[in-house]
Formats: structure tokens, sequence, C-alpha cells
């Protein structure tokens, strides 16, 4: 009986973890979804410097202070001395460049804050990797999509493959190569910057994942064990029960 | 049925037909009772942990204070761990009165002025009376503090001068960065 | 009148300390006769480990609640804030949300698996009808509890979740509206709504606890059914509590937290959704409301209906049919073993209450729609067909002992 049951329950359940979206998503392996990771202190680097020169501009971070960086192994000097480049207090939290009221003037809302992007959005950072990857040269509308679109596309609203309805308020920001310096040399092509950016949104969703990971393993494995040991226990002491 | 064995639960006992009461000392149970234990109180801790400073609170630890807006003669109030702290930026005449009285039979806590600075012209203290807690405003008779709720008096070296108070300011914990930042926690 | 039982005189404090304590709160009656000597059918399945987890599931719930109450606030411009607060600042913080987010979520598939055990075996049946309906009660305040827990975090499925939800009342003729503005303590779903929202999402888990001790009071007057749903009588077919059920509750703990402490630590939020991370805009709505899976069987019954009124009514039918379960079977036997028709109809009825989930997490369109008005004409027929069903059915000989 249980295990028809369960049986059942297994083929059923996965489906009602549904996501809503009309678009699918690639996925792509982000190495942060391993059951052990460690945060990449260079790629969190990078993608701080893509969020910082380029998102702030108008997204917020508004969760996240240079602090934080210390969960990503960087050390308080680093943090800071990234905090004083900035010209800000450790601290003080990652704010919009933009107030809102520019926002919603330029483009018609205010720009969403980005801490906790990756987490509001089915496909977390792949989303956030496709949304990027999703405009085209000159904000053409592909031959696919013109049926949606017969009068060309609304004001003030830009074609991205990914994005539901397709009609994003959101120009392309990651415009072409170079756009920001790395400090390790790496090469600031358009792949690399969407791939790195996205990485550190993920680390702004939950900078606890490292932990979540660590002591998870742990658990898990005393769990195992716990269980174990109880299954000898229990049939040490039902050995006398006649069925 | 059921209800009636209930009521006569308390004799069941180990008979010939009932299942030998197992040995509880029995070695494996002992081993998994002490894992179990273990894993308990491992699973206490993170509620535990829960409750004590959390990181945004604890990122107040310590507290930088920019010192050069405060001109020589004058204090400023600053806020560490929730809790005010005087600066007050001693003049000529601060210092010496500081160090004059260090001997002073006055003193109901005797202690000297250079154990209680870092730099002559810095005083850093506790805002906090050692009394009953109040905040002690500028005022008294020895050129320094003076509290409102019980009328204790501290000096420019923020040692106490007149009761009900038992003992100085206190002097918190702090290091100078450089000649106009300090770091205290 | 009946006389107090006399007790004798007090044993002496000092020579008989638990003697002491016992003449004044039997607690040796509470501990042994409930808990230690308790006798308990010896042939018992794994099937039985569920109620003992439900309570555990219980308590992990109160507990991890609490200790997020300590952090969290309930007032629309801070909700959404001090969750994050929780995630990122409080320490381990983020443990402590993850299992009460997942928590929630497994303390149903527990109750829902301990239920259609109950449904299995007949453990509905004479002389338990009241400790079924309790657990029936329990079901329902499990649901408020859960349905008003997930607006706490203000995300857009928080806030648009109980629009909608709320909204179901004003079917009630001539006061509708005015009961769902009552509930909101507004025009529209708002502060006031998460205050008390809060409030009662606090205080129905220990109303939940309440009503489990009368559900175990209930249980333990007349004992556990057994899978071969007969009377047991005799002394044999007993075994005390402790220590075979204890350990064997206590191995079953073990089973049940490994995917449960899985889930925690890596997978917290694939039982949520992505949009109640957006924090709630009553100027937006979600382009798929979906509730927590927990509800989607009810929910796809909601909308299988065409007619908003008969919608709802259908949806609390279908929870409260449950009270009456006892008096639709008339049949004398309990386990479905030894019922060949009854037990065709749990299978169909299992089946087709997981489809039912599933109908509710698509959109309600098209085919899914007709999909689940068949699945809802299922689910009221299993119950309706009971009283027919159970007179006609020939059971197979029952055992005689287990």
């Amino acid at each position: 009986m249980m295990r028809k049951l369960l049986l059942t329950a297994a083929l059923v359940l996965p489906t009602a973890s549904f996501a809503a979206g009309s678009v699918d998503i690639p996925t792509r392996d982000w190495d942060f979804e391993r059951i052990q990771s460690d945060w990449d202190k260079d790629r969190i680097l990078r993608g701080y410097t893509v969020a910082t020169q380029v998102c702030l501009a108008c997204h917020g971070l508004k969760y996240i202070s240079h602090r934080d960086l210390m969960r990503a192994d960087f050390t308080e000097n680093e943090a800071k001395k990234l905090a004083a480049d900035l010209g800000v207090k450790l601290d003080d939290k990652l704010l919009s460049q933009m107030d809102d009221q520019t926002s919603v003037e330029i483009y018609g809302k205010v720009a969403p804050d980005l801490s906790v992007m990756n987490k509001a959005r089915a496909g977390g950072a792949n989303y956030v990797w496709a949304l990027l990857h999703g405009y085209t040269e000159g904000d053409k509308i592909p031959e696919k999509y013109k049926k949606y679109f017969p009068d060309g596309m609304p004001t003030g609203s830009y074609f991205n493959k990914y994005f539901g309805g397709h009609a994003i308020a959101m120009p392309n920001p990651i415009t072409g190569p170079e756009l920001v310096e790395y400090h390790d040399g790496t090469e600031a092509s358009v792949d690399n910057m969407i791939e790195d950016v996205a990485y550190f949104m993920q680390f702004t969703a939950e900078p606890e994942l490292k932990d979540r990971q660590r002591l998870g393993v742990y658990v898990l494995l005393y769990l195992f064990i716990f269980t174990i040991l109880a299954y000898f226990v229990k049939r040490h002491i039902w050995r006398d029960v006649k069925k | 049925m059921a209800q009636k064995t209930a009521k006569t639960s308390v004799k069941i006992t180990p008979s010939k037909e009932q299942p030998q009461q197992p040995d509880r000392r029995d070695f494996l149970t002992t081993v998994f009772g002490m894992f179990a234990g273990v894993g308990a109180v491992a699973a206490v801790l993170p509620f535990v942990r829960s409750l004590s400073p959390s990181r945004d609170v604890a990122a107040q630890a310590t507290t930088e204070v920019d010192l050069s807006d405060i001109a020589e003669g004058s204090s400023k109030t600053v806020m560490w761990r929730g809790k005010p702290i005087f600066i007050l930026h001693r003049n000529a005449e601060q210092i010496a009165a500081a160090k004059r009285d260090d001997g002073a039979a006055s003193l109901l806590d005797p202690q000297n002025d250079a154990d209680r600075v870092k730099k002559e012209k810095w005083l850093v203290v506790s805002a906090i009376c050692t009394h009953l807690g109040c905040v002690p405003g500028k005022g008294g008779q020895h050129g320094g503090w003076l509290c409102p709720c019980h009328g204790s008096q501290f000096d420019t070296s923020g040692r106490l001068r007149r009761g009900p108070a038992a003992s100085n300011l206190e002097v918190p914990p702090y290091e100078f960065l450089n000649d106009t930042t300090i770091r205290i926690g | 009148m009946k006389m107090k039982k006399d007790r004798g005189p007090s044993p002496d404090i000092l020579k008989d300390p638990a003697g002491w304590v016992d003449y004044r709160l039997p607690f040796k009656w509470l501990v042994n006769d409930h808990l230690i000597d308790y006798p308990t059918p010896k042939n018992l399945s794994y099937m039985w480990n569920f109620g003992s987890l439900a309570g555990v599931a219980l308590l992990l719930q109160i507990v991890t609640g609490l200790f997020l109450a300590m952090h969290y606030k309930g007032d629309v411009t801070l909700a959404f804030d001090s969750i994050q607060h929780i995630m990122r600042n409080v320490q381990g913080g983020w443990l402590i949300r993850n299992m009460h987010m997942v928590g929630a979520s497994f303390f149903f598939i527990v109750v829902y698996i301990h239920m259609f055990r109950g449904l299995y075996y007949g453990s509905y049946k004479s002389p338990r009808e009241i400790l079924w309906g309790l657990g029936v009660i329990i079901l329902l305040l499990m649901m408020a509890t859960a349905f008003m827990g997930y607006v706490l975090p203000w995300g857009q499925m928080s806030y648009w979740g109980a629009t909608v939800i709320t909204n179901l009342l004003s079917v009630i003729p001539l006061v509708g509206d005015d009961i769902v503005i009552w509930l909101w303590g507004g025009y529209s779903v708002g502060d006031p709504t998460l205050t008390r929202f809060y409030a009662l999402h606090f205080v129905l888990p220990f109303v939940i606890a309440a009503v489990t001790m009368l559900h175990l009071v209930a249980l333990h007057t007349h004992g556990s059914n057994n899978p071969k749903g007969i009377d047991l009588k005799k002394e044999t077919d007993f075994i005390p509590f402790h220590p075979y059920y204890t350990m064997k509750d206590i191995f079953g703990l073990g089973v049940y937290l490994m995917p449960f402490l899985f889930m925690v630590f890596y997978l917290p939020d694939a039982l949520g959704h992505p949009d109640n991370y957006i924090p709630a805009d009553p100027l937006v709505t979600p382009a798929h409301i979906v509730p927590e899976w927990y509800f989607l069987p009810f929910y796809a019954i909601l909308r299988a209906i065409p007619s908003k009124e008969l919608g709802v009514l259908a949806m609390f039918a279908s929870i409260l049919i449950l009270f009456i379960l006892p008096l639709l079977d008339r049949s004398k036997v309990r386990s479905a073993s030894y019922r060949p028709i009854y037990q065709q109809m749990f299978w169909i009825f299992a089946v087709n209450a997981l489809v039912l989930g599933w109908c509710g997490a698509q959109p309600a369109e098209g085919i899914y729609v007709i999909i689940a008005r068949v699945c809802t004409f299922v689910y009221f027929a299993f119950f309706l067909s009971l009283p027919l069903v159970s007179r006609i059915e020939k059971p197979r000989p029952l055992p005689k002992g287990i």
C-alpha cells in the first residue's frame, strides 16, 4: 500500500513544482548548483564590477553592502577599499544611482531592485543570463516574432527573446564589449560580462548559499548514520515479536 | 476491547507469550542513544545562535569616528553599540586640570589621567553614568559632566568627583587609526 | 454523584518524592499508560508512522515559527525586508526559515498520507468517527494556518493569493462583500490584513496542538486500528508502545528527515513560487496565480465549476464531505484489503486526487478544465456512491486474528 502511494506521489508531485513561464529559458551549468561549492572570488569581483559600473546606473542592490563581500572571502580591507573607490562606506547599501522619479520619467517604471532577482524569476541565474542575451542587433524584431508586433515595438519597449511578452522596458544594458575593465585582465567580452554579472547576482540573492551547502553535507551524513543505527536498534528490539 | 486492555495495561509484563523486554543497556542501543543525543544538542544550536546579534548588528560592534570636526575644547557624542560615547577634544587648560587633580583627595575612584587617555588631547569615555545608567550632560564644578538623574559629577578626565555613582566614566576600547580617526570597539 | 477515587494518604515527600508528585499530578498515568505501556497492536505497518510524524512536523513548525517571529515584522512596509533580514543577517536565520518553509509542505505530505492510510484501512469507522472528525478539523486549521503564513512574506503571491482566496467569501449571499471587507479590515488586502493574519498564524498552531490532544484522547480510548481492520481481542496481539513503537517511530523520523533536510539545504525554494520574491505590488497581478501545492486539488475543484458560487461551494464541500464519511460508508468491514469494490475505488480516488492537484497547477483553460471537471466528478462520486457500494459489496472473509 505504502509503496504504491509513494510511487504515485513521486510521479505526480514533480509537476506540481511548476514554473509559470511561457518562454523557454535555456539551462546552463553553474558551479554554485553543485552539492558543494565555493564562491569564485575573482568572478564575484568581475560581476561586481559589471553590476556597479553598469547595472547600478538604474537598478539598486539594496540588500547588499560591501561588507557582504566578506561572505565571498573578501577581507575587510579589500571590501573597504572597493567601497572607498565608489565613495561609500563599508556598511552602505548599494543603492541605485538613479532616483525613482527619474527612472519613471525615462523608462516608465522604477527599475526593480536586483538583490533577490535570481530568486524572483523562474530559472534564476539562467533567466538573467538568457535575458541579457535576449536582445537583438539594433533592437530588430526577428521574423518569427513579427506577428506579435505588427506595428513594431510599442514605444519605450525593446524586443527581448526571453522576456515574457518579448517587450521589455529595459534597453540592452550590455551594449558591447569592454564596458568595464576587469581587475584580473579577463577579457570583458559581452559573454563574459553577462556570465559574470549573472553569477554575482546569484551571490546577492543568496549570500548564504555556501554555508547552506557546507552544513547540509554534514547534517545529511549524520542523519544517514542516525537512520541506519535506528534501523538496527529497531530490528534488534523487535526481534522477539512474533508475526 | 482495546479499552479493557488499556485499563490493565500496567500489568503488561514480559511473559512466555510476550516478547522479552529487550535489554536497554544493550551496546547498540547505547551507541545509538549517545549518537542521537549529540544530534539533538547540535540541533538546538542554530536556534540559540539565531538570538545572538545578527550580522548587521554585529557589524556595528566597531565604530569609526572622524575627529577632525571637533573643535578644541568641545566634545561630540557618538553612538557605539547603541550607546553614547563622549569624545572631548581637550584644550591645554582642560589637560592641565585633569593632570593637576591626579592625586586629589576629592577623587572618589582614584585614577591618573594618563591611564585614561591614549593621546592627551583626546578623552574618549562612555556617556553612561556609572550610577544608574543615565546620560550626563555638560556641567558640574569640575569642568566635565553632571548627571541629571542623581547629580554625580565628572571632571575633564571623566573621573567621578561627587557621589552617588561609585566609579569613573568607563573608557571604551579604542585605537587611533590615524591622527584624526579612531575606531571604537 | 460519583465520589472521587480515594487515593489514600499522600506518600512522604522525602521518602518517595515521585510518589508524592504522582499523588498530586498523575504523571505515571500520563507517561506510563499512554507512552510506555500503552498497548498497541503488534501488526501495525509503517503506514502507522505518519501520525507521530505529523506530531513532529507540527512541533518543528511551532519551534521554527517561534524563532522566526522574533525577527519578523508584520507590517506591509517592513515584512518583505524583514524576511530578507532573516535570510541574510540573522545568524542561521536562513536555516530556520528554510525549515519553516519546507516544513509546511512536508507537514501536508505527512498528513495527507496519514489520511489516505485512514481511508484505506477504514480507521474512520465505528468507534473512531470522532477521532476522524477531529482529524478533519486539524486539516482545516492547518489549511487556514498555511494560507495565512504564506501571506506573511508579503511577496506578489502572498498578496494576490490572499486577494483571490479572501474574495471567495464574497459569494455569500447578501453579506458576502461586507464579510470580505471585514476580513481585510479595509477595502483591499493591506496592512490590517497582514497584521491580523500574523496574529492568527501565530496562535492557530496552538489550537491545532490542542485539537491534536483531543485527537489523541479519542485515539487512546479505543486504541489504534490495524492493517487487518479487525478488533483485536487477545492480549498477545498487543505490545507496549515503548520501546517497540517509540523505536520504530524514531527510525521513521530518520527516514522522514532525510528528504526534508535535503530540501532545506539544497532545494529550499523548489516548492515555492519565484514571484514571492517580488515585493507585493497592488498594481501588478502575476500572470499565473498558483496556490501552494497542497491546495492544488481543491483549487482545481474551485476552477472546474463554471459558476463562481457553485465552485466555491464545491471546494468547501470537497473538504467538509470528509466529516460525514463515516456516515456514508456503511460497511462493517474496515480494511480495504477485504473489500473488493472499495479497494478499487480507493486507488481510483487516490490517483484522481493527484491528477486534480496536477490540474490545479495548470492554467484554467482548454483540456485542463475538462480533465478537472471529470476529476471533480470522480472525487464526489467516490463519496456519494459509498452508501450504495457498502450495501452491495460482498467482503472477503475476515481473518480471525493477526
